[in-house]
């Protein structure tokens, strides 16, 4: 596996997960949404951005390789 | 006209309704037990999609997620986190499970573990256990169908009758049409289901407090605190959330009917693709909360079953036809992953259970016809359950999630690590789960660990991988094991 894929997957589990104890807090308010809440869904477009990009690769390489 | 006839004819058109549409694919064709179990892998892009994205929004996601917002506050926010990170591993993972199933010709999880591991009594334990958490699971949705109707028709259907048609409509419908029929009711549960949680979620903040902000602002001035964490909890705090995360998003493809799901799929981009667009689905996992927030606010008394929250709020602030549409959507969450369920269970039983030991002779035509009377069964068995001992299988389902999710060393690892071995596989899912049901009847979930509060299927999980990885180490030269393992490392 590319380190490029490593890191791809890597982001969304560091955002959703690792990042949990800097953004516990009620405010700022971010589109009317508590900060915790705000990053969380932040969090699911990331995941779409980065699993979006892996495919991309993918679909790419499997083409190169028929 | 008023307003229980009102809610009770919506509900009745909704239910009806997707019962009809479920059974069209069966009375169309002749199926056979591959095409009934697993839609003969002939699934493309779309309806895939739906049956996987349909299995999330369940009675849990419609009432427990406003439930948990109102009695837990910042604590249900974890909802939204694990579901991307799921489907980011099922990337990876569904097309291998796929790839073997394809091969192999297999339909349930536990006929993976059996070829995984070459191993009959595995797959046996592997199933026996699947049909334990998947049992409560069923009673849960029949439990939640039952007091969404009960409420919704001002009390006019008491919950055993709603139970008792509803889900004879879907033992119906899973009889005649297998998989296909739970796809299609699937794409039209999504659809009503999607417009119900927005247009509540977002009318009733803005109804109340002018927008989404305020109803926030409200609730911070009135409760400092409540929308982070642990919120209105004592231990649901940072370290909870975290370990909570990491056991639902690797447990959620554990689960046994999902496995199964994937097996469906025509090729291994359908699977890929897919995993790029259900993220984005997450995203009306957040409408339900907004309702339990609100509720929190404006109800007066306060509710003695939090998860009642949704309906009670709609009922007091909107007319019949509102409620039967609440209703009805949510009788329809309650019964597509039921049916979804239903057949899941009935193909561990009668193909890995029934069909290993003593009826191993048994034609494939005459184990399509066991399989759908096993249907029937579990209904019976289901409906037994929920109507004479609500409460027996509460501690099981407990232990579900945290539950299934140590197949995971055993499946990942059986697929990908070439020293994986059946008796690591055992004694790691021996522990696993004996820990699961320690820790949670135990009454140690979340277990306290140096000042941080650990879920205990996440302890349960880092035990289970450790014996798994020793044990197999110590024995994978066997040489039952190396004959089984080279089935699947080389393809």
């Amino acid at each position: 596996m590319s380190l490029v894929k490593i890191i791809l997957t890597l982001i969304p589990f560091i955002w959703t997960i690792g990042m949990i104890p800097f953004v516990n807090r009620v405010k700022p308010f971010v589109l009317g949404l508590p900060f915790l809440a705000f990053w969380l869904v932040a969090g699911i477009i990331v995941a779409f951005l980065c699993i979006k990009a892996l495919y991309t690769i993918d679909s790419k390489n499997n083409k190169e390789a028929d | 006209m008023s307003n229980e006839v009102m809610a009770l004819i919506i509900i009745f058109v909704f239910v009806v309704g997707a019962t009809v549409v479920g059974m069209i694919p069966g009375m169309k064709q002749k199926m056979s037990l591959e095409e009934w179990a697993v839609g003969g892998r002939s699934f493309g892009r779309w309806l895939n999609w739906f049956i996987m994205a349909g299995e999330i929004y369940t009675a849990f996601a419609f009432l427990g997620a406003s439930g948990w917002a109102y009695a837990r506050g910042g604590p249900t926010f974890y909802i939204l986190g694990y579901g991307a990170l799921a489907y980011l591993i099922g990337y990876y993972l569904l097309p291998g499970i796929a790839t073997v199933g394809r091969k192999h010709n297999l339909l349930t999880q536990p006929d993976l573990i059996e070829k995984l591991y070459g191993s009959k009594a595995l797959g046996i334990f592997t199933a026996c256990i699947g049909i334990a958490f998947l049992l409560p699971y069923l009673q849960l949705q029949l439990t939640g169908l039952g007091l969404i109707i009960e409420t919704c028709s001002y009390g006019q259907i008491t919950r055993v009758p709603a139970m008792l048609i509803a889900f004879t409509m879907v033992a119906l419908f899973v009889y005649i049409s297998g998989l296909k029929g739970v796809a299609t009711t699937a794409a039209i549960k999504d659809v009503i289901m999607m417009v119900a949680v927005v247009f509540f979620g977002l009318y009733l903040p803005f109804h109340f407090f002018g927008s989404l902000g305020g109803m926030f602002e409200a609730l911070e001035a009135a409760k400092p605190g409540f929308l982070a964490l642990p919120g209105g909890t004592k231990n649901l705090d940072v370290s909870w959330v975290m370990s909570t995360l990491v056991v639902t998003s690797l447990g959620f493809y554990m689960w046994p009917h999902f496995s199964a799901n994937s097996f469906s799929a025509k090729n291994n981009d359908v699977l890929r693709h897919n995993a790029v667009y259900l993220p984005l689905y997450q995203f009306s996992l957040i409408f339900p909360m907004f309702i339990g927030f609100t509720a929190l606010l404006v109800l007066v008394p306060a509710l003695k079953t939090p998860d009642m929250a949704f309906m009670i709020v709609v009922q007091q602030v909107f007319p019949g036809w509102a409620l039967g549409l609440v209703g009805g959507a949510g009788a329809l969450a309650c019964m597509i992953p039921a049916a979804d369920l239903l057949l899941s269970t009935s193909m561990l039983f009668s193909r890995n259970v029934y069909g290993r030991t003593i009826g191993q002779n048994t034609s494939p035509e005459t184990m399509g016809q066991i399989a759908r009377v096993v249907v029937l069964i579990l209904t019976a068995i289901a409906l037994a359950l929920a109507i004479f001992l609500p409460n027996m299988l509460v501690n099981l389902l407990l232990t579900g999630y945290s539950g299934v999710t140590q197949f995971f060393p055993m499946l990942v690892l059986g697929l990908w690590w070439k020293k994986a071995s059946k008796l690591g596989a055992f004694a790691g899912l021996i522990v696993g789960e004996l820990l699961v049901f320690g820790l949670i009847l135990g009454k140690m979930d979340p277990m306290p660990f140096a000042g941080l509060n650990l879920n205990a299927g996440f302890v349960a999980l880092l035990a289970n991988t450790v014996i798994f990885v020793i044990v197999s180490m110590l024995t994978c030269n066997t040489k039952a094991d190396q004959s089984s393992s080279a089935v699947i490392k080389n393809s």
